[in-house]
């Protein structure tokens, strides 16, 4: 098993001393893994963090009661990014203001963040800005950041316009998608794109071409419906 | 250390075989008790150190702002039964009554109530939490916004009194109690139907104010308010209502916040030690308290030596781990003070099921809150110690049964009963049987239990022994300086019969102790 990891990690990484140290065992999921990264699901409570981690997870959508997480939720999974076993440790944090000293805590160690807001909360959208400037003040400067507008499938409850998040995400340079953890529209395509970016920063060769994650996304991403630009 | 070395040195039988001679006791109730029934030697005794805050029973809860036990007779108007009530035979309040004012509430959160509903005023037991502005915090029915002006009336109320250099306690009037707890910067206000005490209601009161606390800090709370009196606290609240709904609920079905006591899994006492071994082996540098929980039952707990834990923050605790389904998957990181323990700062609480679809779970609380892989790290020794060991297979064979059937006990008129060791802070009872079933009747039946608790700790005329007969169970209960017992009859049984019933289930309790109670805690 591991050796044929291995060697696809070879073909991937020009490095060869950091192969090993690549090579460990997940405890929690008894999966290997090639490389591990930090990603953190941030915005505003109620815009459906957990739900969207929960579908990424295990294919499901929480139906029912809004159970707010308690703190922070920590979840593996592991994704398979050219051949390489990606290891995703994803840091759930509670929306809540309450909350925010504790989530400020573990910022810096993320190595990807994925901002969501809801397309039916206007206060969730405005609050994006505030966000962005906590991120920039807390994580670390070279830190993978996705904009989402997640229940795009509630279409008639829709305030905030695709363009409009489009705008903001050009604005603040970061890549944008709208989701939806209920349908799955786009979800594995997030946390897909961060592990691929990561992964090209971690064993990029010299002479090959810069992973443009913006261009990705634009060529893989599903629309919201037809409905979407009503 | 070896557990006979206890049974030893306790002269639990006295020389006629009887525990407790009741006519003698009832003689000389000032006397000391009968050895075997004081403080320390009662059956789920702790052997050498306790778990938890030594408590006697919840007076420390309410000894702040409460008034030293007046010797002198309180008013009777608070007794519905009209009857002055000492040990001996007495009636239940009827039956009929009690159906008649159950309501039966859903699962979920009745938010959308109209409040100028008959059904929202028939509700057995509103909880309102307010500022001191008389900003709406929490109502445990129906909106804060649409109770403003009701929270209005009660602020002034509160306002009223003080200006007077008083203090008020409580409003009986129609059958309802209404109950204030001022804790500076809140106000809350307990409106009840039920058969408790006055007292009774403010100790519910206390422990949603400790709710409160404990997602906040006292530190910031008073910090908020000094800074902005007229502070919306539910923005810092958003989604913790449900933690205090479910709080409620708790209050009213389990009889360990009613005994300020824990219970126990049900374990033999070789299992439980190995358990406890592998979670003290699997410590940290900031590592406090280490808890295994199987739903609502302690497995085992390991504290930091000197370090006590206090049974409410441990409720608070167990109450945070039931109303969260989202421990159930990841590994849970969040911040808690524990307010019995200090009230100025947070903990961090590690909270993980140990394995998907189990119902253990463990909880590890650190004082650093950048501990997380730590504690992660522990759990996962724990867990790998803990496989490599047959008593895991016991766990989780005891899981299949994490309560008994009283019918092991032998007496075929006892249907149920509450036994709480004081120095422990530990507590026993079987399943509910087949008549207690249902959700209604569990509750109706908490709500005896709460009736006697009430009757026994009155704060003017504490009972020792109180015997009850009603219409569909006889109950009966008695308390000495080493425990609580709260026991259940069939209505068919006599006196007699529950009087000699306690010998035999305190026999039958002793004989199994090790089994339910936690004997010999650990520390790191």
């Amino acid at each position: 098993m591991s050796a044929r990891r291995a060697s696809a990690l070879r073909e991937d990484s020009s490095s060869s001393s950091d192969e090993k140290q690549f090579l460990q065992r997940c405890p929690s999921t008894n999966e290997y893994f090639d490389i591990a990264f930090k990603v953190m699901l941030l915005g505003d409570s109620a815009v459906g963090k957990t739900c969207f981690l929960v579908q990424f997870k295990d294919g499901a959508f929480l139906a029912g009661n809004f159970i707010a997480t308690v703190g922070i939720d920590f979840r593996n999974k592991v994704v398979t990014v050219d051949n390489l076993k990606v290891k995703l440790q994803i840091w759930d944090t509670a929306g809540q203001e309450r909350f925010r000293s504790v989530t400020h805590a573990y910022y810096r160690d993320a190595q990807a963040l994925l901002l969501l807001y809801d397309i039916t909360s206007k206060s969730s959208f405005d609050n994006i800005r505030a966000w962005l400037t906590e991120i920039h003040e807390y994580a670390q400067k070279d830190v993978v950041i996705m904009l989402l507008g997640n229940k795009s499938d509630m279409v008639h409850e829709r305030v905030i316009k695709q363009e409009e998040g489009q705008k903001l995400a050009r604005e603040y340079g970061v890549p944008f998608m709208e989701t939806s953890a209920k349908t799955g529209v786009n979800v594995e395509l997030a946390f897909l794109a961060v592990a691929k970016e990561l992964k090209q920063r971690v064993s990029q060769q010299p002479n090959e071409p810069k992973f443009q994650i913006h261009e990705y996304i634009e060529s893989q991403k599903q629309k919201s419906g037809c409905c979407g630009f009503m | 250390m070896a557990a006979d070395v206890h049974n030893k040195a306790v002269p639990w039988e006295t020389a006629n075989g009887s525990l407790a001679p009741v006519e003698r006791l009832r003689q000389d109730r000032c006397d000391s008790p009968t050895p075997g029934l004081v403080e320390g030697t009662e059956p789920g005794a702790g052997q050498d150190s306790h778990m938890f805050v030594h408590a006697q029973s919840f007076e420390d809860l309410t000894a702040d702002g409460d008034d030293t036990r007046a010797e002198a007779a309180g008013s009777e108007n608070t007794s519905r039964l009209g009857e002055p009530a000492d040990e001996g035979a007495q009636g239940l309040p009827s039956e009929e009554e009690q159906v008649e004012e159950k309501e039966s509430h859903p699962g979920s959160r009745a938010k959308e109530e109209d409040v100028t509903s008959e059904a929202w005023r028939r509700h057995r037991k509103h909880v309102f939490v307010l500022s001191e502005a008389g900003k709406p915090i929490y109502s445990r029915y129906g909106t804060e916004e649409a109770l403003s002006s009701t929270m209005g009336v009660m602020m002034a109320l509160v306002s009223f009194v003080e200006a007077e250099k008083n203090i008020i306690r409580s409003i009986h009037a129609d059958g309802y109690k209404v109950v204030f707890l001022r804790k500076s910067p809140l106000v809350l206000v307990g409106v009840a139907q039920t058969l408790q005490s006055e007292r009774d209601l403010s100790r519910e009161l206390h422990y949603i104010y400790y709710q409160i606390i404990s997602l906040l800090t006292l530190t910031q709370l008073n910090h908020i308010f000094q800074h902005k009196q007229n502070y919306d606290l539910r923005r810092l609240l958003a989604g913790s209502e449900h933690l205090t709904d479910n709080l409620l609920k708790l209050l009213d079905r389990d009889p360990g916040l009613l005994l300020s006591a824990v219970t126990c899994l049900p374990l033999s006492s070789s299992v439980r030690d190995v358990i406890s071994s592998s979670l003290q082996a699997a410590k940290a540098k900031n590592l406090v308290f280490s808890i295994l929980l199987a739903g609502s039952h302690l497995v085992t707990l390991v504290r930091k030596k000197d370090q006590y834990l206090h049974h409410m923050d441990l409720h608070l605790l167990f109450n945070l781990v039931g109303s969260s389904s989202s421990f159930r998957e990841g590994e849970g990181w969040t911040p808690i003070c524990l307010p019995k323990f200090n009230t100025a700062g947070f903990f961090h609480a590690h909270i993980s099921y140990l394995e998907p679809g189990t119902d253990l779970c463990l909880i590890l609380v650190s004082t650093d809150r950048e501990d997380f892989f730590n504690l992660s790290d522990c759990k996962h020794r724990f867990l790998e110690r803990l496989r490599r060991r047959t008593a895991y297979q016991a766990l989780q064979e005891a899981l299949k049964n994490p309560s008994y059937s009283v019918s092991q006990v032998g007496i075929p008129e006892l249907r149920h009963f509450l036994y709480k060791s004081k120095s422990s802070g530990l507590y026993t009872s079987p399943e509910f049987p087949v008549p207690y079933q249902s959700e209604e009747e569990q509750e109706r039946i908490m709500e005896l239990y709460q009736y006697l608790h009430s009757r026994i700790h009155h704060p003017t005329r504490p009972l020792r022994f109180i015997y009850c007969c009603g219409e569909s169970e006889n109950l009966l209960a008695w308390v000495t300086s080493g425990f609580e017992l709260y026991l259940c009859f069939s209505p068919l049984g006599t006196k007699a019969l529950a009087v000699s019933a306690i010998n035999k289930l305190l026999k039958w309790i002793r004989k199994e102790e090790d089994r339910l109670f936690i004997l010999s805690p650990q520390t790191y």
